[in-house]
């Protein structure tokens, strides 16, 4: 080898210890699996929103591009151009909207007395909300529709709001309960000695430093609902969820359909899990202890 | 505006445990009375009881002329100090300290110049634009006690309010806070598990141990004649000593010395002597203990020495200079007027 | 009226009747609509389900199911809880990722992997720059039953695992370190501690993991609607079917009964298995 080519080979390696970092055989293994498990999450969510962007026709391309050369709101367009997409996705919007304003206007006062008092019976009400998460959710839904039809609540925005409420209904006392814990309870106390009633200083106290809490968990709620299938589809018939919609049109409808649908259900995952990832353990917190 | 609080008879059960064992207590308008006791003691239930934070089992409560038994802590005209602060994080400490005034619906130009000088009495006019997040520990404690004593209350109730800050500025808050409400003449209820803090903000004193009130005097008469070993025990740094004496014929007879006894009678009793009431000697006398020095510490202003005197363990404060070591057989002289009494079996002073 | 004492059962009522109304009603409903036909307390909508050509299929196709996915998520969940109490930059990046699923349906995570696994999608033509296909070819029919189930499996472990890690990265931070340090003192090798330290101390973790991971996978339905229809029947899928296109909700509701009594049974014996001890805290 000449000196020459002996330098050049210096040279690169210098480079290369200057862009890598000087990590251990061990340390480039965990970064590596560390990047195949992010891909394995980013990769299919990436191809998904790329296929919801591309013209209808790519569907039929062969073989697929991998990076966005042909971006196109025609698929967007036209699915949202399908009879009946749209109104199904404003009850997609209602009945998520109805869900969180119940759950957590019910299920925040009962976080309040799980975390602020000691009372007969409260162990076995924690108990209860823990296991109504392990409920099929098949066993609800399907006497409901029948009960739903005598009162009028079959194939209503309402009637589904219900039941997706119930579902969220324990999620949303659980994370409100560890909420109120965490706000000290020497606060409330210092606000009743200084002339406030207990209403007065949970308002004026309690609720502006649990406001951004409660929103994570109202948006939790949103989310349970937004996703929530087979209720949804049990439950209507002319007046369908997103969800409720895509799944019965699923057999019939084209590919490039069924993307752009899979792309308006994905996208609240993505905001829900950024607005919510600090409460996302609270929500567990309890049901481990 | 100050009131006297009088607590009868007062008892509280938490489930099967009981906090406190029928509690008494008559606290004179502008008095400075500190509950002390160790955790667990009871003494924070009671400050809780006479703000209304709990409610009494049983017995009468009085805060000036008023019965308040059942009153919630707005109506009671009361103002509390919490131990962790409890500065509200949403509010600007203004708004922290215009807070009960705001509630008691008092116009913006009267709460504006109470809130300046609250501030001012506690030196934090420069944070009133901050939140409590932008503050240290002890300027909390600032805010905290400057929005008590804003609400002007005929009581100011303290729940171990220096106990989060470091030692050396829990010295400075101490002799701070005693200097203002000793200026504001507020009745206040302090509590401490802290038997320095309490000797030195005190008016009067209740020691209080297992859900009872076992002295209630003045700091220098809870120091000089303990009620009982453990309020002896308790109060200062060193503890009092204690040494298992036999009483016959008029005298009382521990490790070789022979004193006078205090009352007739024969048995087992407990001699009690503060530390710095004994004097290492140079000879032997009849009223002499003798003990062997296990450990000298050296403190700094002074010697602490550890000895052995029949077998009980014994205290001694000495000199810084002393020639003292550990190892020698000494002489110990006590300060006759000092020695106090107590009975073997049940703890309490012999008189 | 309202007391310091009952105040707290006030602020419970309301949720509470609420989860009556929508919870036990429709619960007790579901069995006597299981066990009723014509006004009549019968088996007969039982007898109706077992006789039916897709009872078994679906029996076992949601059993083997659970049996693959479960492990599988634990495993990978555990994995990605202890690599996170190592990871010193970007700690919150990789959680935030690693947690993007748990928002995900499972009708949208069937859509995902439809996108990738269809005659002309992304894994096919990876597989043929690789060399290892020829052109498009179909994977999510009833006759490659395999490949379909194994797609169910990719989206399954893909959607699902993120919850398991939450609850595990949970109890993990419960751990403290100096149980950890004290072994590592006491010359425990990383594999030691993991197995001797994290691993006992995290069952009661564990245990909610398993039972809450199981309890949903045997409710697996959109996934396998979404990536192929009908070919692959479910439990669930099942008593969808009754319901919503043959209307029978008496054969709907016994399939609803056999998922919680399956669910019951998963349920006792991991409490049974992983039998959390009462320590003094």
């Amino acid at each position: 080898m000449t000196d020459a080519t002996q330098e050049d080979l210096q040279d690169k390696r210098n480079l290369l210890d200057r862009l890598l970092p000087r990590w251990s055989v061990g340390q480039w293994l965990f970064a590596t699996i560390c990047l195949i498990l992010c891909l394995w999450v980013l990769l299919p969510i990436y191809l998904l929103v790329l296929s919801a962007f591309s013209p209808r026709d790519a569907v039929f391309a062969w073989p697929k591009a991998y990076l966005p050369f042909d971006i196109s709101t025609d698929t967007i367009a036209f699915f949202f151009g399908v009879r009946g997409v749209f109104s199904a996705f404003l009850n997609s919007v209602m009945v998520a909207a109805l869900t969180m304003v119940i759950s957590i206007g019910l299920g925040a006062p009962a976080g309040y007395a799980l975390a602020r008092f000691r009372f007969r019976g409260k162990d076995s009400f924690r108990l209860l909300i823990v296991m109504t998460r392990a409920f099929p959710i098949a066993i609800l839904a399907l006497p409901l529709t029948v009960t739903f039809i005598k009162l009028g609540l079959y194939d209503t925005v309402f009637g589904v709001a219900l039941v997706h409420s119930a579902l969220a209904l324990p999620f949303a006392v659980l994370i409100s309960s560890s909420l109120f814990m965490g706000i000290p309870f020497e606060l409330e106390e210092a606000a009743w000695t200084m002339g406030c009633t207990r209403f007065q200083a949970f308002w004026r106290v309690v609720m502006p430093i649990a406001t951004p809490g409660l929103a994570a968990a109202a948006i939790f709620a949103f989310v349970i609902s937004w996703n929530e299938v087979f209720a949804a589809t049990i439950l209507t018939l002319q007046h369908p969820t997103l969800t409720a919609f895509l799944l019965t049109t699923l057999s019939e409808s084209p590919l490039y359909f069924r993307f752009a649908g899979g792309f308006f259900l994905v996208v609240p995952a993505l905001v829900f899990i950024f607005a919510v990832r600090k409460y996302l353990f609270s929500m567990w917190g309890i049901a481990n202890r | 505006m100050a009131a006297g609080i009088y607590v009868d008879k007062v008892r509280k059960v938490f489930g099967t445990f009981e906090a406190l064992k029928s509690v008494s207590l008559d606290v004179q308008p502008e008095e400075f009375t500190v509950l002390l006791g160790p955790s667990g003691c009871g003494k924070t239930t009671l400050l809780r009881i006479i703000a209304g934070l709990e409610t009494e089992t049983s017995g009468v409560l009085k805060i000036g002329d008023k019965q308040v038994n059942g009153l919630p802590p707005r109506d009671r005209n009361i103002a509390m100090v919490f131990q962790n602060y409890a500065v509200f994080p949403h509010l600007t400490i203004f708004e922290n300290i215009a807070f009960g005034l705001r509630m008691k619906k008092l116009l913006n130009s009267e709460i504006e110049p109470r809130v300046k000088k609250a501030a001012g009495m506690m030196h934090i006019e420069h944070l009133l634009e901050r939140y409590s997040g932008q503050l240290s520990g002890g300027q909390r404690q600032r805010v905290a006690v400057a929005r008590a004593l804003a609400m002007e209350p005929e009581v100011l109730l303290m729940d171990e309010p220096l106990s989060n800050l470091d030692a050396l500025l829990r010295l400075e808050m101490r002799a701070e806070l005693k200097g203002l409400l000793a200026e504001s003449r507020t009745t206040t209820i302090y509590v401490t598990h802290d038997q320095v803090e309490a000797m030195s903000l005190a008016d009067r004193i209740a020691v209080m141990h297992g859900g009872h009130i076992i002295q209630y005097d003045s700091p220098i008469q809870v120091y000089q004649n303990p009620a009982n070993e453990f309020c002896g025990g308790f109060i200062g740094n060193p503890p009092m000593n204690f040494l298992q004496a036999e009483r016959r014929n008029g005298h009382c007879h521990i490790a070789g010395a022979a004193l006078t006894a205090p009352s007739q009678g024969n048995g087992r009793v407990t001699l009690g002597i503060r530390p710095e009431d004994v004097v290492v000697a140079e000879a032997s006398a009849a009223d002499h203990l003798s003990g062997h020095v296990t450990v000298v510490e050296p403190l700094g202003p002074h010697n602490l020495l550890t000895l052995s005197v029949d077998q009980q363990l014994f205290r001694v404060t000495t000199a810084a200079d002393s020639p003292i070591r550990s190892g020698q057989e000494v002489h110990l002289a006590l300060a006759p007027g000092r020695l106090r009494w107590f009975d073997s079996e049940s703890g309490q002073a012999l008189h | 009226m309202i007391s310091e004492k009952t105040l707290p059962y006030w602020l419970l009522a309301p949720s509470l009747v609420f989860l009556i109304a929508l919870f036990a009603y429709p619960f007790a409903d579901a069995f006597i609509i299981a066990f009723q036909a014509d006004g009549q307390w019968t088996f007969e909508n039982f007898r109706t389900m077992a006789d039916d050509i897709n009872f078994g299929l679906s029996f076992w196709n949601t059993l083997i199911l659970v049996l693959i996915v479960v492990p599988l998520q634990l495993a990978i969940a555990l994995t990605m809880a202890m690599m996170l109490t190592k990871i010193r930059a970007g700690r919150d990046l990789v959680l935030y990722v690693w947690t993007i699923p748990l928002g995900i349906s499972d009708l949208a995570a069937g859509v995902v992997w439809l996108a990738l696994l269809s005659e002309r999608g992304y894994i096919n033509t990876a597989l043929s720059a690789l060399g290892l296909l020829d052109g498009p070819t179909l994977w999510l029919s009833y006759e490659t039953p395999v490949a379909l189930f194994v797609a169910v499996i990719f989206a399954e472990v893909w959607r699902a695992t993120a919850i398991v890690m939450v609850i595990l990265v949970a109890g993990v931070q419960l751990i403290p370190k100096e149980y950890n340090e004290a072994a590592e003192i006491f010359g425990a090798s990383a594999w030691q501690r993991f197995i001797k330290i994290t691993l006992p101390l995290l069952k009661p973790s564990l245990q909610t993991a398993l039972i809450l991971r199981t309890l949903l996978a045997f409710e697996v339905f959109a996934v396998v609607v979404a990536l192929g229809g009908r070919d692959l029947p479910v439990l669930m899928g099942e008593a969808f079917l009754w319901q919503f296109d043959y209307r029978d909700s008496g054969v709907a509701s016994a399939y609803a009964v056999l998922i919680l009594l399956i669910s019951i049974a998963f349920t006792l014996v991991y409490l049974r298995v992983l039998r959390v001890k009462e320590e003094p805290q």
